[in-house]
Parts: structure tokens; sequence; C-alpha cells
């Protein structure tokens, strides 16, 4: 039970909400926005039959399962599945100490009106460190349970004010019944937008709160939302004991503000570590307001709200708005249709572990009846979806694992037989590459994909030369079961810092935990043999029998990290779509 | 006697002409901008202290300045241009603190082999975001360092153009137009060596191809 005595007081005192993420990082809480999925169906005249929504959490007389000081809760959000496991959607951020906790971090699904959507909420109360880690990666298990809540998402789209309460419960163990609180929903739908807002506040004058030191004075910026609802938006770091504060620059995207015009409650707090934070003063400002103050160089007053004679205290503390910029954040669509090139690579797998093709079981079963095998259906659907963004159709096809006429192994052999020039024209070209490859290269082994790596890591290293933007984006469809676990890793490291995805298509029914681990969702980076890290996560890995059972479109699978990596290599080094202006 | 000394003259010119029939000692500039860190942590526990960064190549050193914030994540953007020798195979970042007596230690250190961003991947100007991992003096994990390093472009260096990395001589080979012809044999991929990558699939009126397999490096 780690820090059950104060809790993480570091943790409680990082920012949330205004951070700038680490450039190559791709972890967003939003399950629902995917701009390459929606391009894909528009253009098909399948309009989405959804909304994204974003979900406000906030609970209130929680149960304390610390010993010398209050839970530290944390929220966490599933969808409940047809067959009734439960996939998480997002999490909150840690609050320190408190039984009422008011989250900052929002949660974004997507609202589809046909089907009956069931939230399922869990809250823990966080007893490991959590402070500059990231919230996707702290284990559930180690955590304290304090109770889950259901509600399905209709309902709280239909009630006034599109929020609601609904109460906790669960087994806590010590077979005692108790009241385990309530929980708060706050649904508001998302805006799309590209403008992001970058501040550095600062504040002068403020009051002492603290008895034998100076106050230890944080920001925390809400929204009021109509009906006096007020969401909190965004909390910056503590600066500890200062009267004269400088923050770290505060971050907000268009998503979290609003509208330049929407009143911000901005409120000045002094830092306790019992979790009861001291108000200082406020001040309600827009952030056309704020924009004003910075380049007038004006400062604001803080206000102390005054019970007693009905009007409100003008304090000498001030907030300065030292910088403001306004910047765009361009999405993978703008990428992609003002030139970026998307390029992709197909790899086979031609390991014996399919099965022989003669035999009606194996993956590569070649049926005299005409039915397609396991491989040529994944083929023809994730074809679909590279066709259409791979504009020029030549794909360069390789197969892995086969004997080639040599006699030898070949990890990466052309899947057209020829012996210069890998490419194909179209998924038909695709099929008859494999077709054909099938026929003439025996199956043999071992599941190498380093090799496949390798080849298109290179591919995609002779694009930087030429400065043209290219992304590539290297298809690998395969039975699962890899031989060389260090040397995958040890090629995937090395082309971690290219513009390259690889996209792990897995066929048949094995056990695919080696490849889920490759696409370090849980947040650990892939770490090569050498000592190098891996710079982004450049995996996704996609399982054909999930598509199959109806959970997902291949559409909604292949594409779902894709503008995420992309955006995270173009971001970082601060490439433009083609044309657009630079910042 | 005359043609010995001769000879003995015709060595000697010989020996003046090497820096010109050799290749001299080629130096880069590199551009490092050591960014942050991740994990710190000393015995094993999260690190609470301030913390600086120092990167060295060969027997220079620069130092950065310190980290304030007293985390285990610190972030330095420290920018620094370095020249290295293009001979060089490994340079060092390391993580330093200071203790609350003034006195600094070294936390760890990562060794960041040069063939990262000189050669195979990466063209000359092109930003290199790299990551290590840190490693104390026992050998134990202790952290996560990441650096951008960008090696200068040199234009007025024509000498060695033509021995530049191999993704160069494979570019100037790709056309333009209907038939984007990829070159197979000549790329050389560094890794373990290659095996032959086109397959005679049908045999039968080809003639037999020349498998090729490149050394390792």
């Amino acid at each position: 039970m780690g820090n059950c005595l104060s809790g993480d007081v570091a943790g409680g005192k990082q920012a949330i909400g205004g951070v700038q993420q680490r450039p190559t990082s791709t972890t967003t809480n939003n399950a629902a926005q995917n701009d390459a999925v929606d391009f894909f169906f528009r253009s098909r005249g399948q309009y989405p039959l959804f909304s994204q929504i974003e979900l406000s959490l906030s609970a209130s007389n929680l149960i304390d399962r610390d010993i010398a000081s209050k839970s530290d809760p944390m929220a966490v959000m599933y969808l409940r599945k047809k067959d009734g496991k439960l996939e998480e959607i997002g999490r909150t951020e840690v609050i320190l100490n408190s039984l009422n906790p008011k989250w900052i971090e929002k949660i974004t699904v997507s609202f589809q009106f046909e089907t009956v959507q069931t939230l399922v909420f869990h809250v823990f109360d966080v007893d490991t460190r959590y402070h500059n880690v990231p919230v996707k990666t702290l284990k559930l298990k180690e955590q304290d349970y304090l109770g889950e809540a259901t509600c399905v998402l209709s309902e709280v789209m239909t009630k006034p004010n599109r929020s609601m309460t609904i109460n906790l419960h669960g087994n806590v163990g010590a077979g005692v019944t108790r009241k385990l609180g309530t929980l708060s929903l706050q649904a508001e739908e998302t805006i799309a937008s590209k403008t992001v807002v970058e501040m550095n506040l600062r504040s002068v004058n403020l009051d002492n709160k603290d008895l034998f030191s100076k106050s230890d004075p944080f920001l925390r910026i809400s929204r009021l939302v109509e009906n006096s609802i007020v969401v909190p938006v965004c909390k910056t770091e503590v600066v500890d004991n200062n009267l004269n504060p400088i923050w770290k620059p505060v971050c907000l995207t268009m998503q979290q503000f609003g509208s330049k015009d929407t009143p911000l409650l901005i409120e000045c707090l002094d830092f306790n570590t019992s979790g009861n934070h001291e108000l200082i003063g406020r001040t309600e400002k827009s952030i056309a307001e704020l924009e004003r103050l910075c380049h007038q160089r004006e400062a604001i007053n803080f206000v102390y709200p005054s019970t007693s004679h009905g009007r409100n205290k003008v304090l000498k503390g001030q907030l300065i708005v030292d910088h403001f910029v306004e910047k765009v954040q361009y999405s993978f669509l703008d990428y992609i249709s003002s030139g970026f090139e998307l390029n992709f690579m197909v790899a086979v797998d031609f390991t014996a572990s399919n099965g022989d093709p003669r035999t009606p079981s194996s993956l590569h079963y070649n049926d005299p009846s005409g039915r397609l095998n396991s491989y040529q259906k994944a083929i023809m659907e994730v074809g679909e979806v590279i066709q259409f963004y791979d504009s020029d159709r030549r794909f360069p096809a390789w197969g892995f694992g086969g004997r080639t006429a040599d006699g030898h192994v070949s990890h990466a052999f052309n899947l057209n037989g020829a012996s210069f020039g890998d490419e194909v024209v179209g998924v038909e070209g695709i099929m008859s590459a494999y077709s054909n490859a099938l026929t003439n290269v025996p199956l043999a082994g071992p599941t190498l994909f380093s090799h496949v790596v390798d080849k298109a890591a290179h591919t995609a290293s002779q694009s930087l030369s030429q400065n043209s933007p290219k992304y590539f984006v290297l298809l690998i469809i395969t039975d699962g079961v890899l031989t060389d676990m260090a040397g995958t890793i040890d090629a995937l490291v090395r082309a971690s810092d290219l513009p390259l995805s690889v996209l792990i298509v897995g066929v048949g029914n094995t056990d695919f935990t080696q490849m889920e681990f490759l696409d370090a969702d849980k947040g650990r980076r892939l770490e090569s043999s050498t000592g190098r890290v891996a710079t982004r996560d450049i995996v996704q890995f996609v399982p054909m029998k999930e598509v199959h059972s109806g959970q997902v479109s291949v559409v909604q699978a292949l594409l779902e990290e894709l503008p995420g990596q992309f955006l995270s290599y173009v971001r970082c080094r601060n490439i433009n779509p083609v044309g657009a202006p630079a910042i | 006697m005359y043609i010995l000394i001769q000879k003995q003259l015709m060595i000697y010119i010989r020996r003046t002409d090497h820096p010109r029939l050799y290749t001299p000692i080629m130096t880069k500039t590199l551009e490092i901008d050591v960014r942050s860190a991740e994990g710190l942590k000393l015995n094993r526990r999260l690190l609470n202290k301030k913390t600086f960064a120092v990167v060295r190549i060969g027997e220079k050193s620069r130092t950065s300045h310190l980290d304030v914030s007293r985390g285990s994540s610190p972030t330095w953007d420290y920018k620094l241009e370095m020249p290295i020798n293009v001979s060089v195979q490994f340079i060092y970042v390391e993580v330093w603190y200071r203790t609350s007596s003034g006195r600094e230690k070294k936390i760890g250190e990562a060794k960041i082999p040069t063939s990262d961003f000189m050669g195979r991947y990466s063209p000359e100007g092109h930003l290199n975001f790299l990551c290590y991992r840190l490693r104390d003096e026992f050998g134990d994990k202790c952290g996560i360092v990441n650096v951008s390093i960008m090696v200068k472009p040199n234009s007025t260096d024509e000498l060695f153009k033509s021995s530049s990395k191999d993704y160069g001589a494979c570019s100037s080979q790709v056309g333009t137009g209907p038939w984007r012809h990829r070159p197979e044999a000549p790329c050389v991929d560094g890794y373990g060596g290659r095996i032959v990558t086109g397959v005679p699939v049908w045999c039968v009126l080809q003639r037999p191809t020349i498998e090729i397999r490149v050394p390792r490096m």
C-alpha cells in the first residue's frame, strides 16, 4: 500500500489538461474521432450516424481507503460489448486526497443513435506513484477498488442539462454494504476544431494563505456551460512557496475552451496536501479577453467572493498574460488532401505454420472450388482500404518464410516472382501474385519479420533524401507466431524514427499476445538489444477474427492508429501540409 | 647509387603524396538537442533532484544547464553543436544530478552508436529523434534519455559525395514516370547480410540470378 500515508504529493501537484504531450506520443483519451475512417466512409456516401460526445466526471462521498489521508481517486470508463466483456474507453487523471473529486480529463465516446451503449464506470483509489506516469499505464489490479456504476449513454443525452448522477455500488470487501457514494456525468458534444492557444500566465502579489510559509498557488481554469454548470478544463502545476508565481505555458484546444468568447472561470488556489485547496482569488475572462490583456500588457485583479456584504472583494493579486499564441493543428486529412502520399507495401506469411496448402484446414488452402482462403479474404478486405488511400495503386509485395527456387529460405522475396521490381498493380495484382507464389514457393519457416521491416524502412529512408512528402505503411499478413522477437523488435526500433507505420494483420486463431506486445498500446516503449528505445509507436495489430465476428469493421481496425502515428511523425518535425503557411 | 638515390627520392615523394591519395580525417558538425529524460532512477527509486546532461564525443564534452524542477522527468532542450570525426563509433550522453551539498554525481549514461544518425537510414540534414536507455555504473537500467541529432550538411564537400551512404546511390536510380523502378541489389541493407531479394520463379528461360551476399559491414 505504497503511498497510503499522504498519497503521491508530487503527482497531485502536476499540471492536468493544459500540457502539451511529448510530441511523439500518440495517446489520447479519444476513442471516437478518427479522420481516416470517416473520410473512407464519407467517400462512399456513408455518413457517420454518430456524434462525438465528451464526458466530464465527478464523484461525491467516496469511501476512504487510505489510512492517514483520503483516497486518491481515478475513474475508468468501459463500454460493455455484445459478448458482455468490458472494453476500456478511457481514464481520468488521479486527484490527490479527495472524496469529492471533480476530474479534469474528459473521456470522448461516439454516441451512436441506433444502438444501446452501456457504459460502465469503475472508480479506483490509486496507491502507486503516478507523478509523470501516463495514466494509461497504471495497473488497475494494484489499486484499491472504490465502486462501480452503470448507465446507458442515450439516457444521459436525453436528460435535461445532459447530466446525470448515479449511485456507486460494488463489493469492496469486508462484507459490509455501505454507501459508496455517487458519480455524476456531464455530456457535451465535441467541436472538431484545429485552433490551439498557448499562453504564459503568471501572477503577482498573491495573498498568503499558509501559516509558516508562503502559499503554493496553482490556477484552475473552468468553462461555464449553460445553466451555470462549471466544467473544469485544466489546471496548472503547483509552484511552491511563491506569491509571484510563473507557471509553465498552458496549451488549450478549442475543444477545451469552447469558443474565443466563452467565459472562462480562472481560480487561483493554494495547494494543500490534505486535498482541501484554499481559494486565493478568481476572475472570469474569455480567451479573447486574455488575448487583449496580453497585447495591451494589462493585468487583471483577482476577486474574492464575499458572502456577507454581497460585494466581491477586489484583491491586490493580479493575473498577467505574458505570451499568447494561436496555432493551427492540422489534422490527418489536411495532410493527405494537400498532397502527402501514402504508400502501402504488403508482406505475406509463407511459413509452414499455416498448414499445407493442399489440406482444407490450412490458412493457405488452395480451394479448387474457388472459395477464398483466410489470406485471400484478408487481402481483399484490407486491399479495399489501401487502394483508397494509395492513389497510384502500385504496391511492393513480398513474401517471407518460403523456400525459393535456389533452395534457400528467403525472408523477403518478391511475391510477383520477378527478379527485379517488386511492385504489383492493385488488389488484383496482389491476389494473382499471391496465387502464383503459392504454387511455386513451398512453405518453410521460421517466421521472421525483421527482413521485411528492414526493407520497408529502407524504402522509407530513401524518400527522406528526395524531399517529397511521403508516408509508408507496411502491411504484414501473418498467422501470428513469431520466432525471433528480439530481431523484430530491433528492426522496429530502428525504423521508429522514419515515416513508416507497420500494420500487422493476424489471420487464424492463434494466440496473438506477442503481437499485442509489439503494438505497445499499454504505454511500454519497445527497446532494442543495443539500448535504443523506440522513438514512437509505429506498430498496430489487427486480428482478423475480431473483424469477422463483427465486432469492429476492417476499416476501423486498420486505420485506428494510423492518423495518430502519422501525426506524431509530422508534428514533432514541424512538417506542415504541402502548401500550408508555416506557423 | 644514383638509382638508389632516385628510389629514395621517389619514396619520399610518394610519402608526401599520401595525404592527397588517401582520405584525410573528416569532420562533420552535429547539431544535438538533448531534449529530456524520463523515469530517472537512483538506487531503483525515482529521482527527486536537480539534474543536468553532459554530451561527450571523444575527449570533448559539453554540459547543459541545470533543470530545477526536481523531477524524474526533467526537460532541458539543450541545443549544441559539436564537431565529430566520422571514424568515431559512439557518442555518449550522461545524466548527472546535484546533491543537496552541491556535489555532482552521475546517474547513468547512454551509448549512442553513430550509425544511428549517420549512414543507413539518415541522410544529412535529416532531423533524427532518438531515445536511449540510460544505464548506471553497474549496468542497471536507470531511465531513458530523448535526444535529437542532425548531421549538418556540408555542401562544400565534393570529395565525399561519391562515398556517401547507400541510399544516395539508390535514390539517383529512382526515376519518375509510370514505371518506378525500385532497385534491388545495389541497396545494401546493413542488418545481418542479406540474401537474395529477387526470386526467379519462372526459371524456364531466365538466366540464373546471381545471389548477391553482402558481408556484414
